[in-house]
C-alpha cells in the first residue's frame, strides 16, 4: 500500500500547541469548588498558572493518498493531535487547515440507544455519522453493514443484548462504509473477534486505499506497516519524527 | 455554523428524536399514552388537593392549574431528563464527532412534542369548555418559543455542568422540589403578601409561565405583553450565559467526560 503521495494538499498543521488547565484533571466536587474559593477568595481573581502543555508546535502536512501512522507511548498526545484535527478540541496557538470533510473515530463499540435492536441503532448511528446522506442512499448503506456484520436475526434484538464483540461488529460495518477526504481512525482494528477481525481489517484497508489520506493511530506494528506509507512519532506531546515506516518504528521502539 | 451543518445537525436532532420517542415507550402497556397519562393524573391529584382540602378559591381553577401545571412539567422533566444526558453519553460523544447539542436539542424536542400533546388534548378542551378568550391564542407561538428555547438554554448550561461538577443534577432536583412551592403553580400570585412579591418576580421559570395564564386563563393585553418582555429578557439572557460558558469550556468539556 505504500504508494507515493500526490500533491493535493488535505491537511497543513502549523505550530500547533495546546494547553489544559491542570485542574480539569481533577476529579472536583461543587462542595470541594466552594471550599477552595472560601479558602483563597481572591483565586476567582488570579490566573491559573498550573497548565498542562499536551502538545507542543507540532506542525505537518498531509496530501492526497497520505497514509499517516501515528506512533507514542500512551500520554504522548496521540489521541489529543487526532481529536484537534477532528474539531473537537480548538488549538491554543497554532492553525489547522482542512481541505474537504474529516470523519475520525476513537471508538467501535457504539451503540446509541441499547432498547432499540441492533438494525434500530444502525440506523441511527448512519445519520449521526454521515448527515450528509440522503436517505436512499443511507438505507443502502445501512443494508450493505448488517450484510457485512454477519450478525443475522441478531440484528431484530435488542442492542442491549449484544456482547461486546457483537457491537463491535455492528459499529465496525457501519464506520467502514463509506469513505472520506481525511479519515482519523484511533485503535479501531481492536474489539471484533478474531474471525471478523481479518474481514473487517480488509476492509478498513480498502476504505483507506480509497479515502483522501488517513491517519492511522495503533500500537500494532505490523497494522502501521501494513497501512501506512509515512509515520509520526509523538512523544511528550512533541513531533519526534515524521518520515520513513521503518525508520520512524525504529525511532519509537527506542523510546521505552 | 454554516448553513450545511445547520442542516446536518437538524437531521441528527430528528433522527435522534424519533428514535428516542420510540425507545421511551418500548415495552410499555401504556406506551404513548403515558404522555397524556402522566400530566392528567398530576392534575387530578393536584385539583383535588388543592380546590377541595385546601380550599383554593380561584374561578376556573382546572383552567388556572392547568395554565401553570402543563408548562412546569415540561420545564422540571426537560431539565431531570438532559442534566445529566451529556456526561452519561461520553462513550458515544467520544467515539466520533458529533455536536453535543443534538443529544440535548433531541431529549428537549421530544419532551416538547409531548409537551404539545397533552397541552392540545387537555388544556385546549378545557379552555372551550370554560369559554376562554380566543385572542389569547395568537400570542401562543410566541410563549411557546420563549419556553422552548429558554428550557434549551437553561438545559444546556446545566448540562455542560453536570460534566464538570457531579452533583448538579441532585442540586437541580432538589432545587426544583422547592420550586414547586415557591412558584405561583397551583395557587394565585395575589396569595404571596406584597413584601415577598419581589421573589416571585425573580423566579426564572415563573416568567416563563406567566404569559400562558394571561393568554389563556385571564387574558389581558398589557399584562401579557409584560410578562413576553419578561420571559424574552430570560431567553436572551440564558442562551447568551450558555453559549459563552461551553465556548469557554469546550475544550475542558472533553477532557472532563
Amino acid at each position: 500500500m505504500n504508494s507515493t503521495s500526490a500533491s493535493n494538499k488535505i491537511l497543513e498543521i502549523s505550530n500547533l500547541d495546546l494547553v489544559f488547565n491542570s485542574h480539569v484533571y481533577k476529579e472536583k466536587s461543587l462542595r470541594q469548588s466552594f471550599v477552595d474559593q472560601f479558602k483563597n477568595p481572591l483565586g476567582l481573581l488570579q490566573r491559573n498558572t498550573n497548565s498542562l502543555h499536551v502538545l507542543k508546535g507540532v506542525s505537518l502536512s498531509l496530501n492526497q493518498g497520505d497514509r499517516l501512522g501515528v506512533l507514542g507511548c500512551n500520554g504522548s498526545g496521540k489521541t489529543t493531535l487526532c481529536r484537534v484535527i477532528s474539531g473537537m478540541l480548538g488549538p491554543t496557538k497554532g492553525q489547522v487547515k482542512l481541505d474537504g470533510h474529516c470523519r475520525a473515530i476513537f471508538n467501535t463499540a457504539i451503540g446509541i440507544l441499547p432498547q432499540l435492536t441492533g438494525r434500530e441503532n444502525a440506523q441511527l448511528l448512519s445519520v449521526l455519522m454521515f448527515p450528509e446522506l440522503e436517505k436512499k442512499e443511507r438505507e443502502e448503506l445501512v443494508e450493505e453493514a448488517i450484510e457485512f456484520s454477519e450478525l443475522g436475526d441478531f440484528i431484530d434484538t435488542p442492542f442491549v443484548h449484544y456482547s461486546k464483540g457483537m457491537q463491535s461488529r455492528l459499529s465496525l460495518s457501519i464506520i467502514s462504509a463509506r469513505v472520506s477526504d481525511l479519515l482519523i481512525l484511533d485503535e479501531v482494528f481492536d474489539g471484533a473477534d478474531m474471525f471478523f477481525r481479518e474481514k473487517i481489517t480488509k476492509r478498513i484497508l480498502d476504505l483507506i486505499e480509497k479515502s483522501g489520506a488517513t491517519i492511522l493511530v495503533s500500537h500494532n506494528l505490523d497494522q502501521i506497516r501494513l497501512a501506512c506509507n509515512k509515520v509520526l512519532v509523538l512523544a511528550d506531546g512533541r513531533k519526534w519524527f515524521l518520515g520513513d515506516i521503518e525508520e520512524g518504528i525504529k525511532l519509537y521502539s527506542s523510546l521505552g | 455554523m454554516h448553513s450545511i451543518e445547520i442542516k446536518h445537525t437538524t437531521r441528527q436532532i430528528i433522527a435522534l428524536t424519533k428514535s428516542n420517542m420510540m425507545s421511551r415507550y418500548r415495552k410499555t402497556i401504556a406506551g404513548f399514552l403515558w404522555v397524556v397519562l402522566n400530566p392528567i393524573i398530576m392534575y387530578a391529584v393536584q385539583s383535588f388537593v388543592f380546590r377541595k382540602l385546601l380550599k383554593i378559591e380561584v374561578p376556573n381553577y382546572s383552567l388556572f392549574l392547568l395554565c401553570g401545571l402543563l408548562p412546569w412539567i415540561f420545564i422540571t422533566m426537560t431539565m431531570d431528563m438532559v442534566t445529566p444526558i451529556l456526561d452519561l453519553s461520553s462513550d458515544l460523544l467520544k467515539s466520533f464527532k458529533m455536536n453535543p447539542v443534538v443529544l440535548v436539542l433531541s431529549q428537549i424536542l421530544d419532551n416538547f412534542f409531548n409537551f404539545l400533546f397533552a397541552f392540545f388534548i387537555v388544556l385546549i378542551p378545557t379552555w372551550i369548555i370554560m369559554g376562554g378568550e380566543w385572542k389569547g391564542v395568537f400570542f401562543l407561538p410566541l410563549i411557546l418559543f420563549s419556553l422552548v428555547v429558554t428550557t434549551a438554554a437553561v438545559c444546556w448550561l446545566l448540562a455542560t455542568l453536570q460534566v464538570f461538577y457531579k452533583d448538579v443534577k441532585f442540586v437541580v432536583s432538589f432545587l426544583l422540589s422547592i420550586l414547586f412551592f415557591l412558584t405561583p403553580i397551583f395557587y394565585p400570585v395575589d396569595y404571596v403578601p406584597e413584601n415577598y412579591r419581589f421573589l416571585v418576580s425573580l423566579n426564572p421559570i415563573y416568567a416563563l409561565i406567566e404569559p400562558f395564564r394571561f393568554s389563556i386563563y385571564d387574558f389581558n393585553l398589557s399584562l401579557l405583553l409584560k410578562g413576553l418582555a419578561k420571559s424574552y429578557f430570560v431567553m436572551i439572557t440564558t442562551t447568551i450565559i450558555s453559549y459563552f460558558y461551553w465556548r469557554k469550556k469546550k475544550n475542558e468539556f472533553y477532557l472532563s467526560l
